[in-house]
């Protein structure tokens, strides 16, 4: 069930140091790269299909595109803020093959007409990131970046500092400005991000690390993986009550049941598959009646009314409360809300109290209607998706598993 | 082009916003963080609307007007997002209208009337934030009432961009706050609590003084220096007190003051309620003064063009040398209102040509015999040993003077003044009748 | 009490000044420096900083209250950040939460942080910026030791 092309030199030691990393082909699509026009690039990568991996699964060549077609100084940015609970796939990009990211960051950076990129590190990842700093000064010693490359691409690691919102990608650029991550007014035609102004590219670690082999070994060698309309591969996570949790690349529309068993290991202790969070905390949970056809790709699980999200899965077993796990992944987002928004503010924190009613088994029938209405005061009244997220996460528990709830109704 | 409100057609231009339209048109449109002069953030969420074509609800404040587009306020869908928006703005409010200042003009208050009248069902422990933070230049904060609107965060970054205030926390935890050790220290500070659409933002200067419904208004303009600012005057007349002015609140002009003044001329209402004893002169007395050959005039350069006019005429009609002198601090002005001129209508006085050669006047004092001071500051108190001094004055001037007429201020005598960009504009009088008289009419007596 | 950088942190802060196009760019990187030197952002940290960089006060007060990474007060132990969140959880982040509280809160400060991105290795936790993953008692034991 395992494809490596994103993972492919994670398991040889020391992949991180440049020479390791050029024995093991890594900067050699730069040839192919800078051989091209850079909207041939453009082009290859919307044949592709290539799709955000962040969790959002935008089509990441019109991104490209609106980028490269505005005018201006441009920034390519790469969202390494991975906090979505259940995800834990770019650091091991960042730690165990960072020259792949630094190379698909050259390539991009070629295609968008861009010289200066920033990777946004969560601040939790200190290590991952003194690694990755390791690599970037490698490949300016080989003029791989900087004045002495071929194509001159600086790129500065800016940590974060401990905010999960900043992994949205317009509080993460307000937050690479030195602000409070707050994420910023949708437009209202398609338009890039900017960054003081300027058109700017934001793109997830995996994603950027996809490029080289797509620019390598052509759109169709990529669309070969996957689904038609979810073409490649993901760096799956799986994580929760299963014996062998880890990260996994493998081809989009696999069965998600036969992963879990296969790649997962099975629920531990034997133990029967109660539910699963799809693709990290913001997918709506899915009971495993419904799991009995579901394929790891974004229409199917979208289908299925829950999402692909980042692909990172929480399984949990016959043994979990679903009140506790509501419980824990509403304070969850009670601590992170950016507290922007008034229904996000209010409602995340209001959902998580009314939860420890339910915990403490003291709730009342009216707790449970008012936690309906807070989810649907939550959904589609904010200027970003977390809060409408965490709707989704309320409503996927109660729809599921609500008998669990009136249980806990005195 | 017309676009479709609530099924009426409202005219407009591509490209507006539709909550100024709505607001321009007078239509019901919530808002918190919207404010004219400090735009939309977009954080309330409070102003949203229903549009055609769209799946989800959308906010007014950044929503643009173009062709065909159909606006929906009164839809059930609609109001129950309002009504959930503004019971979660609620939540953690302390509810506490008894001892609120803002109460009666709390859009709170006014929404909930509005949109909720929902009963509240707060099974949950409401949040404990700070209160009676006292912010500096007489600004009080409660941090439980605010709904984070950020208009006073807004309101000194980008306008008097001094950053005393900020948001700090996260989440519910959010707050307005200063600095610790720092504080709220500019000269347009108080304009937060007029800003400030809750009770959140209170005045010092006036907390605990009035409820806001036994007050009266009347529009009038800022005689605190010359750029004529525009304010209400709220004041009232209570069963055991005389009228009072309460306060100064800031009348919208988009040319002059936008929503603002400086704390100067905000805090200047307390002139108006001086009390002082004089004893009234005759006009008799005076019509017997003027016999007198040597006759000087000063007029203060803060009376309306009425005024100037009839002491014009007066002095003109009784061979009165007449002048006017600016009030001039180098130290008062500023790059935005504030200016040096500390008078309210010296346009005015150039217009009629009153002469203000203060050389001149000068040398004309040395040699009056008689001074009739029209409530000009640099004469009042002033020692003028071996002259006859009149005053018309305002405000208390030591009784040692010859004759003292004491006349009505602006607050009681309406008119008309000239600011420093040269733009008339006209004030009025307070519904309550001064027990001091006119300058027009004392002088129309003197004839 | 007045803040100033290290020779050595002023020296990496000059090379990523014409990394930005900004300076405000900076706070984030600059709060990260003050951090590391002092364990705690001092309030002449900001001032220095706020000087530094031409922002105000407040802003940088701001921006350091919005991250929970950043500290205001100086911590009187070290601290051990036990992640909390779903998988942790499932995996028994509260029976490890009582056995550092009960074994090791005399000598750290040991407090529940949200998902650290471990998953894979819950039960886990960080010290001085470093992650445990699959913690057990025993292998508390053996990194605290």
């Amino acid at each position: 069930m395992i494809t490596k092309i994103v993972s492919k030199n994670f398991e040889i030691p020391d992949s991180h140091l440049i020479d390791v990393a050029l024995a093991n082909g890594r900067y050699s699509s730069l040839k192919s790269v800078f051989e091209k026009e850079p909207q041939e690039l453009i082009d290859i990568i919307k044949q592709s299909g290539l799709r955000g991996k962040g969790g959002g699964g935008a089509a990441t060549g019109n991104k490209w595109q609106i980028v490269s077609d505005w005018d201006g100084v441009k920034y390519v940015v790469v969202n390494a803020d991975e906090s979505e609970p259940g995800t834990f796939k770019d650091r091991r990009i960042l730690s165990l093959d960072p020259h792949l990211l630094i190379e698909g960051i050259i390539a991009t950076c070629y295609a968008v007409s861009s010289n200066i990129s920033y990777i946004y590190v969560r601040g939790e990842y200190e290590e991952f990131s003194d690694v990755l700093q390791g690599a970037i000064d490698e490949a300016y010693e080989k003029n791989f970046l900087g004045v002495g490359a071929k194509y001159r691409v600086d790129i500065t690691i800016h940590r974060g500092a401990g905010a999960y919102i900043c992994g949205e990608k317009s509080a993460l650029l307000e937050s690479l400005e030195g602000n409070r991550g707050h994420p910023r007014l949708k437009p209202h035609s398609p338009e890039p991000e900017f960054y003081f102004n300027e058109p700017t590219l934001v793109n997830n670690v995996e994603t950027i690390a996809s490029v080289p082999f797509i620019i390598e070994n052509g759109a169709d060698a990529y669309r070969a993986y996957g689904t038609e309309k979810s073409p490649g591969t993901l760096l799956f996570g799986i994580s929760g009550n299963v014996n062998k949790p880890g990260v996994y690349e493998a081809e989009f529309g696999i069965s998600m049941l036969e992963f879990i068993e296969k790649v997962g290991g099975g629920v531990k202790k034997g133990k029967k598959l109660k539910a699963v969070i799809p693709g990290g905390a913001s997918t709506p949970i899915l009971p495993y009646e419904m799991l009995k056809d579901a394929r790891l790709d974004y229409e199917n699980l979208s289908a299925l009314g829950s999402a692909l999200g980042t692909g990172g899965m929480i399984v949990l077993g016959e043994d979990a409360s679903m009140v506790k796990a509501l419980k824990n992944l509403l304070r969850f987002y009670h601590h992170e809300s950016c507290g922007q928004c008034t229904p996000c503010r209010e409602g995340t924190s209001w959902s998580d109290k009314i939860l420890d009613r339910f915990v403490a088994k003291k709730a009342t029938t009216e707790d449970l209607e008012i936690l309906k209405s807070v989810s649907n005061s939550m959904n589609g009244k904010t200027i970003c998706v977390f809060a409408p997220a965490a709707s989704g996460v309320i409503d996927g528990f109660l729809k599921h598993f609500e008998a669990e709830f009136l249980e806990c109704i005195v | 082009m017309k676009i479709l409100i609530d099924n009426a057609e409202v005219e407009c231009k591509e490209g507006d916003l539709l909550i100024e339209v709505m607001l321009k048109n007078a239509l019901e449109i919530p808002h918190f963080c919207y404010q004219e002069d400090l735009g939309a953030d977009g954080n309330c969420r409070m102003c949203m609307v229903e549009i055609k074509g769209q799946k989800r609800p959308q906010i007014a404040c950044n929503t643009f007007v173009k062709e065909n587009l159909e606006v929906s306020t009164i839809s059930e869908n609609i109001k129950e997002v309002k009504r959930s928006i503004l019971e979660l703005e609620l939540l953690n409010h302390p509810v506490d209208c008894a001892i609120c200042d803002q109460a009666g003009e709390c859009k709170l208050q006014d929404y909930y009337m509005d949109f909720g009248l929902y009963d509240s069902h707060l099974s949950t422990p409401k949040t404990k934030k700070g209160k009676h933070i006292d912010l500096g230049s007489n600004v009080m904060l409660d941090q439980e009432r605010c709904v984070l609107c950020t208009r006073c965060v807004r309101f000194t970054s980008n306008i008097t961009k001094t950053n005393e205030l900020g948001i700090i926390g996260r989440g519910d935890n959010s707050r307005v706050a200063v600095a610790p050790g720092h504080e709220l220290n500019n000269p347009y500070a108080m304009n937060v609590v007029e800003l400030c659409p809750v009770g959140a933002l209170t005045s010092k200067d006036f907390r605990f003084k009035q409820r806001v419904w036994f007050l009266d208004s009347t529009k009038s303009i800022c005689h605190g220096c010359s750029r004529g600012c525009n304010i209400y005057i709220d004041y009232n007349e209570t069963k055991y007190s005389a009228e009072k002015v309460h306060r100064f609140r800031a009348r919208r002009n988009n040319k002059i003051n936008k929503s603002f003044l400086c704390d100067y001329g905000r805090l200047s209402y307390k002139e108006l309620n001086e009390n002082f004893n004089a004893d009234v002169s005759h006009v008799k007395d005076l019509k017997e003064l003027l016999k007198d050959e040597k006759k000087l005039a000063l007029v203060s350069p803060s009376m309306s063009l009425q005024q100037l006019q009839a002491v014009k005429s007066f002095c003109k009609d009784n061979s009165v040398e007449l002048f006017s002198l600016p009030y001039i601090d180098e130290n008062f002005g500023d790059e935005w209102l504030k200016t040096n001129d500390m008078s309210a209508n010296f346009n005015g006085v150039k217009e009629l040509g009153i002469n203000y050669d203060e050389d001149e006047f000068g040398v004309s004092l040395q040699e009056a015999h008689v001074v009739i001071n029209f409530d000009h500051k640099y004469l009042k108190n002033r020692e003028l040993k071996s002259k006859k001094v009149v005053h018309f004055t305002t405000s208390h001037v030591d009784s040692d003077y010859e004759l003292i007429f004491v006349i009505a201020d602006f607050a009681h005598d309406s008119g008309t003044i000239i600011n420093c960009d040269g733009i008339r504009q006209d004030f009025y009088a307070t519904k309550y009748e001064s027990q001091n008289s006119r300058l027009v009419d004392i002088l129309e007596e003197l004839k | 009490m007045s803040f100033s950088f290290s020779q050595e942190n002023s020296i990496k802060i000059a090379s990523l000044l014409n990394r930005y196009p900004h300076k405000k760019a900076l706070i984030l990187p600059l709060l990260w420096f003050a951090q590391k030197q002092e364990s705690y952002i001092s309030e002449d940290a900001i001032g220095h900083i706020s000087e530094f960089l031409d922002v105000p006060y407040m802003h940088i007060y701001s921006v350091v209250t919005f991250y929970t990474m950043f500290r205001l007060t100086k911590p009187q132990k070290r601290v051990i950040e036990v992640c909390a969140t779903l998988s942790c959880e499932l995996n028994g982040s509260e029976d490890i939460k009582a056995y550092l509280d009960e074994n090791y809160s005399k000598d750290f400060e040991v407090i529940e942080v949200e998902c650290m991105g471990a998953c894979s290795g819950a039960p886990m936790c960080a010290i001085d910026g470093k992650y445990h993953e699959n913690l057990t008692t025993k292998t508390i034991d053996e990194v605290l030791k």
